[in-house]
């Protein structure tokens, strides 16, 4: 059984919390009511009708198990239409990108760890390229590599 | 020999350092005489001898190993 | 740098700002201006046509204004995004309305002048701060004349003097006359360590280091005709790994160090070059003239960053740095921002990229429940088999703009590739790395049945990438594709010799499809990731790099030798800013031993390795019981320990101690100490001579902070610290300020006069000379605390078991020591804290927060995928190893096998270990072994095909 609040699920699927209402209210998503603005619904009723909707996996996922850590290596989801994602807040859950200022030798390192362990990154630079200061030098010591 | 003499020059350039050393002097417009012949290799430590030779029997004037 | 701007999840904002910010830790949501570049980059293709019709020229900037660059500009040759941009300020258009110069001759109509500015919003779970630094900038200081002798300079446009892209390209000249310089000072500490002038009250840790540098660079460049240099300094601050022999070296090599700061700088005779008066150590003055003056400049806060604290509500320093706790070293002061580099305080290459990676595993640590859930990965179509069809190839000849076309005939070119044998198509493109021209190419590969691909274009180092994706779109293995360089190897280079260019591209593209006509399908290895980590060694560094992984959600084991955790930190009060070390240190082994994903073993060793990246099984002993472990990466965290001094009496007297035995009598018996007379403090005992060569580079800064702790306890106390240099970088200057300002006396000693030290029944005495008065000095005192070197901990076994590397000195070695600083050179392990070299906590936190991140970056993914170009053994190996002891990597393997009854014996290669070098290939006499996309036969037919107009 999944503990349903209108205006957090609207939020989790990205919809208006009336979209919400209405399907329960025209029996597309069968719910009973219970205090408040809240409603119960059977787990495998609400993955029928996630299904329905092509709601994808790790959304539902996400709210017929809330706690569950979502699986560390999957990079599925972003095949979903643009939309889904950015609209999509899980209230509770942190936004999976790092925004980097700074084009730097320390932020190009941070934002390729980063990239590379499986998060979006912003990386924010003031001129028209990275490289920093580091681009400028000409040689570094002790092994006398370039710098570029 | 002649003063026209144009020789032919087989390089094995080192992807890592050779290589990009002559991408560098393109981007830097340096220019040098058109003789070079290059091929790109993953380290010049790859470079075996039979290539050297097979390069003089074929006409090779001379053979330059970068890395 | 070019990885950062291909790859799939970082997404660049150039000419951006952030300007607004609110939400919290895991939820913000942050607004970024983004500027006009009014260029398009998705049409620009760095052509520099704009550029070189732009009538306008400004300062160049990164070469610090000694040239000059155009309106429409790239900001240097291999900038990242490779796409040019107007300047709105300098542009004659954009100022007066007039010109439009660039867009009648851009090839690709990038140019858009109408290109607005734009807001944008994104929601982020963490941000990072890393707005770096900004060289100090000396104007207005008259005494030192910059700006207004010509021949002075800063060390910033000396490095750019000494670049080969700079603008004299690498040839050092003055500028007053552009003749080559024969005597040149560098004068150090130049807006640093001076509250008088400017208030930089602190070390910017990076300036001995890179004059050092300048003048073994400028002794290269001079090669013949002797330069002779000279330095003025205050202290020599070398502490970094090698760098104390870096130093040493440049000594041999005849540079004049002097310790002595010049006062004023003159111009020279005839308005060339540059005269100084000073004051020798003897105390006399001098005058002297040079060609050129070099100021070391310090680093200072990058400009904005103060406007940049305020968006993002973070607190900054005295200095205007970022401000930060030891104890957590990237933690700002709001929770979800992180700060790393420069702007947290001063510091060199090594420690920035270390700095960088800690932080990126501190903002990674609250978000890994959604790790994977905002990144893409591309998906291709299968893969068609092309095994056995003769080979079609499709020659595709750019002419890039005017690039290629401008020199080499392409036309003539494509014409001759369609003569070579197995060509089934050839097209000339005006740009092939266009979007269109890659669909376009996809198309033909389909309507042609085309199987092998050959572009003759740029270079491969930065293209080939981008063909191989285009095939693999069209369902062709991406190893297909071969590569002719006409552009950056030809036409850029033979501008003035187009039929010569032409036929050698001609002849660069015989050799491309020689080579593409053999080759052959190749596929990426994929090996299974064990996402565990094994952490050794269980001090604060392993400590903390054990919490990290376990916090990211990777089960870890930490083993330690000794039977209880914190190793050296039990010793230590406090940290340089002063925040308690124990109470921190029995919080951190509580949760490190609660941690449900921490298993603790401690009285452990490592007794067996096996395996490469992504997949190790070791044994491990604990109270002499064998136990399994697997793991994809391991943390080498083994630290280091005080060494025994054998001067100094120490041993002899009870009086004389090392700081480590002066902490622990501070920490438990603080009255005793307080009744003290006098303590003298001696430095580098054991450190920067013949046996240790190197600088300890924790020291200094310990002795200042207890010198500090014995005069607050009894500020009649008389405390004498003897030192060589005094090397309290970065922030720790101000320590040694306060240390005088305490009363303090700090009395300089050489390796050649070293004090002597005796004792009698009432007290210590030492003899010394001090420098200053030139007089010999007698001091009395009650105990002398020895500054002993810090010795790695043995590391033998370890090194032998996973075949990596340490240095002289007997600390681990790092892959790289600037770009890959806790990388070691065999892939999935890192290392961490004293075992890499002495530092203080903050460093060995940073490295270990940083080890973290790397180890991640393996640990993330289940399957790992490795480069396809690997050593593979043929059916004519016997056997006789002569290539075993050439890989570099280790990666090869005599094996014995039962074949049909009777042994045999056959290399065997790891293609985790392989890197593809092939000096294997190269040492077989039968052709036993090869690397793939570079077989013999593919390199001999090149060969041939090279030579073959040649006859």
């Amino acid at each position: 059984m999944i503990d349903v609040r209108i205006g957090q699920l609207a939020q989790q699927l990205g919809v208006h919390r009336n979209t919400i209402t209405n399907w329960i209210k025209s029996g597309k998503l069968k719910a009973t009511a219970t205090v408040g603005k809240r409603y119960l619904v059977e787990e495998s009723e609400f993955r029928r009708f996630s299904q329905t909707l092509r709601i994808p996996e790790r959304m539902v996922a996400a709210i017929v198990a809330p706690d569950l850590p979502a699986h560390p290596i999957d990079n599925a989801i972003l095949t979903q239409p643009k939309s889904i994602q950015s609209e999509v807040r899980m209230s509770d859950k942190p936004i999976g990108s790092v925004m980097v200022v700074g084009g730097g030798i320390a932020g190009i390192q941070a934002s390729l760890d980063l990239a590379n362990s499986g998060y979006a990154v912003h990386l924010v630079e003031r001129s028209a390229g990275i490289g920093g200061v580091m681009a400028q030098l000409d040689k570094t010591y002790p092994t006398n590599d370039c710098a570029m | 020999m002649s003063q026209n003499f144009e020789p032919v020059i087989l390089g094995f350039l080192c992807n890592w350092c050779a290589y990009a050393g002559g991408d560098l002097a393109g981007v830097s417009r340096l220019q040098y005489p058109p003789n070079l012949r290059a091929v790109r290799v993953m380290c010049s430590g790859m470079v075996h001898p039979d290539l050297v030779m097979e390069a003089f029997q074929h006409g090779a004037d001379g053979v330059i190993l970068m890395g | 740098m070019v990885e950062c701007g291909r790859h799939l999840n970082i997404q660049l904002h150039t000419l951006s700002e952030v300007i607004g910010f609110n939400g919290e830790a895991g939820n913000f949501n942050v607004t970024v201006k983004k500027h006009p570049r009014y260029i398009r980059p998705e049409k620009c293709i760095a052509c520099g046509a704009c550029a070189e019709k732009c009538p306008k020229k400004v300062p160049d900037e990164y070469n610090m204004g000694l040239s000059k660059r155009k309106a429409a500009y790239i900001k240097y040759a291999q900038s990242v995004p490779l796409k040019y941009a107007i300047d709105p300020e300098a542009c004659i258009y954009l100022t007066r309305g007039k010109c439009r110069a660039c867009e009648k001759f851009c090839p690709t109509g990038a140019i858009d002048f109408e290109e607005k500015e734009e807001i944008v919003q994104m929601a982020v779970g963490s941000v990072i701060l890393a707005p770096g630094y900004t060289p100090f900038d000396p104007t207005g200081w008259d005494f030192y004349g910059y700006g207004r002798i010509s021949d002075v300079v800063t060390s910033i446009q000396y490095e750019r003097l000494l670049s080969a892209g700079g603008p004299y390209m690498g040839h050092v000249v003055r500028p007053s006359d552009e003749k080559e310089p024969r005597k040149v000072a560098w004068i150090q500490c130049v807006g640093s360590r001076n509250t008088n002038r400017c208030s930089n009250g602190y070390c910017s840790s990076v300036c001995c280091m890179y004059a050092i540098k300048q003048m073994l660079i400028t002794a290269e460049h001079a090669k013949g005709q002797p330069v002779e240099q000279t330095v003025f300094y205050m202290d020599m601050r070398s502490p970094g790994k090698e760098f104390e022999r870096y130093y040493e070296s440049a000594k041999a090599r005849g540079i004049r160090f002097l310790r002595s700061r010049p006062h004023t700088i003159e111009p020279g005779e005839g308005g060339n070059g540059v005269r100084m008066r000073y004051v020798t150590e003897a105390g006399e003055l001098k005058e002297e003239e040079f060609d050129l003056a070099v100021l070391s400049v310090g680093l200072e806060p990058a400009k904005g960053s103060r406007q940049l604290a305020e968006t993002f509500g973070i607190q900054l320093d005295n200095f205007g740095f970022a401000q930060s706790s030891n104890l957590s070293p990237v933690h700002s002061t709001r929770p979800g921002v992180f700060v790393t580099g420069a702007f947290q305080a001063p510091k060199a290459i090594p420690r920035s990229v270390t700095q960088a990676s800690a932080a990126a595993a501190a903002a990674a640590e609250a978000l890994h429940v959604v790790r994977g859930t905002l990144t893409r990965e591309k998906s291709y179509p299968a893969e068609r088999d092309v095994s056995g069809q003769a080979p079609r190839i499709g020659v595709f000849v750019c002419s890039c703009g005017i690039n290629i076309a401008g020199v080499v005939d392409v036309k003539s070119v494509a014409e001759y590739a369609r003569a070579l044998p197995n060509v089934a198509l050839v097209e000339n493109n005006l740009f092939t790395c266009s979007a269109d021209t890659q669909d376009m190419i996809a198309a033909r590969v389909r309507e042609h049945n085309l199987n092998r691909i050959v572009i003759a274009a740029c270079t491969p180092r930065t293209h080939e990438p981008l063909f191989q994706d285009t095939l693999k779109e069209a369902g062709l293995n991406g190893y297909l594709v071969e590569m002719a360089n006409i552009r950056n190897q030809n036409s850029w280079v033979h501008q003035r010799e187009p039929e010569k260019a032409t036929a050698k591209a001609k002849d660069q593209v015989r050799m491309a499809v020689a080579k593409a006509a053999l080759a052959d399908p190749l596929h990426k290895l994929t090996i299974q990731v064990v996402q565990k980590a094994l952490v050794i060694g269980g001090g604060i560094s392993g400590m903390t790099a054990a919490l990290g992984m376990a916090e990211q959600g990777y089960p870890t084991v930490l083993l330690e030798k000794a039977d209880r955790l914190g190793g050296n930190a039990w010793n230590l009060t406090s940290t340089a800013k002063g925040e308690a070390v124990r109470p921190w240190l029995e919080g951190l082994i509580e949760k490190v031993n609660q941690h449900e994903h921490i298993k603790v073993l401690t009285s452990a060793t490592l007794k067996t390795a096996v395996g490469s990246v992504g997949s190790f099984v070791s044994e491990v002993e604990v109270d002499g019981q064998l136990q399994s472990i697997t793991y994809g990466a391991a943390i080498l965290a083994t630290g280091a320990r005080e060494s025994r001094p054998d001067e100094y009496l120490y041993g002899q007297d009870p009086r004389v101690m090392t700081q480590l035995q002066m902490a622990t009598r501070l920490m438990e018996r603080p009255a005793e100490i307080a009744k003290l007379g006098s303590v003298a403090f001696i430095q580098c005992v054991g450190s920067r001579n013949e046996q240790r060569p190197y600088c300890s580079r924790i020291c200094c800064t310990h002795t200042v902070k207890s010198a500090i702790r014995l005069k607050e306890l009894n500020p009649r106390m008389n405390v004498y610290v003897l030192f060589r240099d005094l090397r309290t970088y970065g922030k720790r200057e101000e320590l040694y300020k306060k240390a005088r300002d305490l009363g303090v006396l700090f009395i300089r000693y050489t390796l050649d006069s070293k004090p002597r030290v005796t004792s009698n029944g009432r007290g210590l005495t030492i003899a010394c000379s001090d420098p200053i008065l030139q007089m010999p000095l007698e001091l009395s005192v009650d105990h002398l605390v020895l500054a002993a070197a810090v010795e790695p901990n043995p590391n033998h076994d370890l090194v032998a078991l996973y075949k990596c590397g340490f240095n002289a000195d007997g600390f681990l070695t790092e892959a790289h020591p600037k770009l890959r600083p806790v990388d070691m050179s065999v892939d999935g392990l890192f290392l961490c804290g004293m075992g890499n070299y002495p530092q203080p906590i903050e460093e060995s936190l940073a490295q270990a927060q940083a080890t973290v991140s790397r180890a991640c970056v393996v640990l993330a993914r289940k399957e790992m995928q490795l480069d396809a170009i690997k050593s593979a053994v043929t059916e004519k190996c016997d056997g006789c190893a002569l290539c075993l002891d050439v890989c570099p990597y280790r990666a090869l393997k005599l094996m014995e096998e039962n074949g049909n009854g009777r042994p045999r014996r056959m290399i065997a290669s790891d293609p985790a270990l392989c890197k593809g070098c092939g000096l294997c290939a190269a040492t077989c006499p039968k052709g036993g072994i090869y690397v793939h996309g570079f077989t013999l036969e593919q390199l001999k037919a090149q060969v041939v095909a090279a030579l073959a107009a040649n006859g």
